[in-house]
């Protein structure tokens, strides 16, 4: 079990004259499974963003295990050991799904033994129920294959903090089950990951801890179900009283 | 269609395709080293071939930084240009603490691919945040200031008459002179060549296609989008650079020109490459080669009339000298490319050889079995 300390002090980001992510603050320290949830525009990516080194935040550090990465570029935030995946899948769409998967392996282990990292992506895939598409271009994937492929690349990172952007959007049912046990089976490993959802059934279902943004900050933390009971969530997703 | 697939499986069946790729090649080579030794060629012939060579290494490491590694640079020429003059400059003025006469054609061409390296460091890292047609715009007008300013400081660089490099070859035979230039610049390709598929080819080639698959993807999935891109600029620049201090070095041309930095020209080798095939290396340069010679073939197409027909005024033969229009059709060929074959002509030839269509066919049966299989499942759920 790879040590967890992520740490987000106050990060704010703002575009313009629009605060996305409003001072959100919190802390993870253990490998916990984390729903992240809050109606569109709550700042879910952004702060995924902010988090993966993708955009700077205008204020605010985060510390990953005693390393500071905010502002950081992705690939160094990556070797820190917090991985993404992105909402709208990124596949490399002229390469194999094979090289899609060496790519992040021989990324972070350059010096590596390419036969064992080749492997150690032939393990991934078959788990992932992908592997007879290995030498297929990944562009000729399905968009549920990309998802469970995203994935893949995720593991072949190893990062001990991981951040799953929407991963059951617009997936088949079946596949939906391997995304399931995919989750369960990274957290035994020992790693922490942050859900981010607008499927709520499993959200609930999974998270043993929720975050709710709701227009850039963050409204509340803590156990599903004592979050669900709380005024200030029930009020961001039913709307205000007139 | 038939017959064709009787030869592919004979051929499967046989020594293999890649094997027989490899024969192919072998069989150029040695055709391209005899060459020169064809006492029935014309000196000129010679000269086109070096020249041949030449656009080959250009449109290759072209395809190797735009094809494989996505950045698509139209400073490509202003690198060679560097080199070029650069060499040329050292030369004949010295730098710094060297004179002139302590530089010799070697160490000169050495400072013009060095210095093209260092240029290509800084366009790399001032392109960093650029993307796409963002890039395209800098380059080109990169491209476009050296021109100008060698163009303008004519006292130094000679202005649109050029600069004269200093000659890399001293010899008096003009025949010897020919063929030791054509074996230099067909070394130089070949080297040039190497170095680029063993690039493409590791790890760093990996990342580069990666690159030009999604930056941010590969930066996500721990690639140093940074070092490659900064990288790939600094190999080709350099390689470019070495190209046309040695070929401006009186082998295949006495005279660098800005002329040779236009946009028209950076166009060319764009085409040569989109032809042959952007993002293979052999085929970009396959494809520069085949167009720099039917270009120059067509200078005058003679077509003699069969059984001895002779027209009215008393010719033999149709005689059309296309001049420009060469370039129109040749514009049309790629026209035609992008539109139908966007990995150029050669693709079907390079994949045909490699095998690589037959991993495709192979996969899309599986796609197929699998869709079958959950199109089955699916129907058993409801």
């Amino acid at each position: 079990m790879s040590e967890i300390n992520l740490e987000l002090n106050s990060i704010v980001m703002r575009f313009g004259g629009n605060q996305a992510v409003d001072h959100v603050s919190f802390r993870i320290v253990k490998p916990e499974l984390i729903g992240m949830i809050g109606p569109n525009g709550a700042g879910k990516t952004t702060l995924t963003n902010v988090m993966s080194g993708m955009l700077k935040p205008t204020n605010g550090t985060i510390y990953l295990n005693g390393r500071r990465i905010d502002g950081h570029p992705p690939y160094d935030v990556v070797r820190a050991g917090l991985g993404r995946t992105f909402q709208i899948t990124r596949a490399l769409g002229r390469m194999t799904v094979l090289e899609n998967m060496l790519v992040p392996g021989l990324a972070i282990r350059p010096r590596a033994n390419r036969a064992e990292i080749e492997a150690r992506a032939h393990e991934i895939l078959d788990l992932l129920t992908i592997d007879h598409l290995t030498n297929e271009l990944s562009r000729a994937l399905s968009g549920g294959q990309r998802k469970l492929l995203e994935l893949g690349r995720l593991l072949m990172l190893d990062p001990a903090v991981i951040i799953l952007d929407e991963p059951f959007a617009g997936v088949h049912p079946r596949l939906q089950e391997t995304i399931y046990s995919y989750i369960h089976r990274v957290h035994e490993d020992g790693k922490a990951i942050i859900l981010i959802s607008h499927n709520m059934g499993a959200v609930f279902e999974l998270s043993q801890r929720l975050l709710v943004l709701n227009n850039g900050a963050l409204i509340a933390d803590g156990a599903p179900q004592a979050v669900k009971n709380d005024p200030a969530v029930i009020e961001a997703y039913l709307g205000e009283d007139e | 269609m038939a017959l064709f697939q009787r030869f592919e499986a004979a051929i499967d069946a046989g020594i293999g395709r890649r094997r027989l790729g490899y024969a192919l090649l072998a069989l150029i080579i040695v055709y391209l080293l005899w060459f020169p030794n064809d006492t029935s060629q014309s000196n000129y012939a010679k000269t086109v071939f070096i020249s041949g060579f030449f656009y080959a290494i250009m449109a290759s490491s072209w395809a190797l930084l735009a094809g494989i590694a996505g950045q698509f640079s139209f400073g490509h020429m202003a690198f060679m240009g560097i080199g070029a003059y650069v060499a040329g400059l050292v030369a004949r003025d010295g730098l710094a603490f060297l004179t002139a006469e302590s530089i010799s054609s070697v160490g000169a061409i050495v400072i013009g691919t060095v210095v093209a390296g260092l240029v290509g460091l800084v366009i790399g890292m001032l392109l960093l945040r650029l993307r796409a047609a963002y890039l395209a715009l800098f380059t080109i007008a990169f491209s476009e200031l050296f021109r100008i300013v060698m163009l303008t400081e004519y006292d130094y660089t000679g202005g649109s008459n050029g600069l004269s490099l200093r000659p890399l070859l001293q010899i008096a035979d003009v025949e010897t002179a020919r063929q030791v230039e054509y074996y230099l610049m067909f070394a130089l390709l070949i080297v040039c060549l190497l170095a680029m598929y063993w690039v493409a080819n590791s790890q760093v080639g990996l990342f580069l296609r990666a690159m030009r698959e999604d930056e941010d993807a590969a930066s996500a999935l721990g690639v140093n989008v940074v070092r490659y891109k900064i990288l790939v600029f600094v190999f080709t620049s350099m390689i470019v650079g070495l190209a046309g201090a040695i070929f401006y070095s009186d082998i295949g041309s006495e005279r660098i020109i800005p002329e040779q930095l236009e946009v028209l020209q950076m166009s060319l080798i764009i085409a040569y490459a989109v032809i042959g095939g952007m993002e293979s290396l052999i085929g970009a340069a396959a494809g520069a080669f085949i167009s720099r010679y039917l270009l120059e073939a067509t200078r005058e197409v003679v077509i003699t009339y069969p059984f001895g027909l002779t027209t009215a005024d008393g010719s033999n033969a149709f005689v059309w000298e296309p001049g420009a229009w060469r370039y129109a059709l040749f514009g049309f060929v790629m026209v035609l490319t992008l539109r139908f074959m966007r990995n150029g002509l050669l693709y079907p030839f390079i994949t045909w050889f490699s095998g690589r269509d037959l991993v495709m066919k192979e996969t899309v049966a599986k796609r197929e079995s699998d869709e079958d299989h959950a199109a089955r499942q699916g129907a058993d759920d409801e």
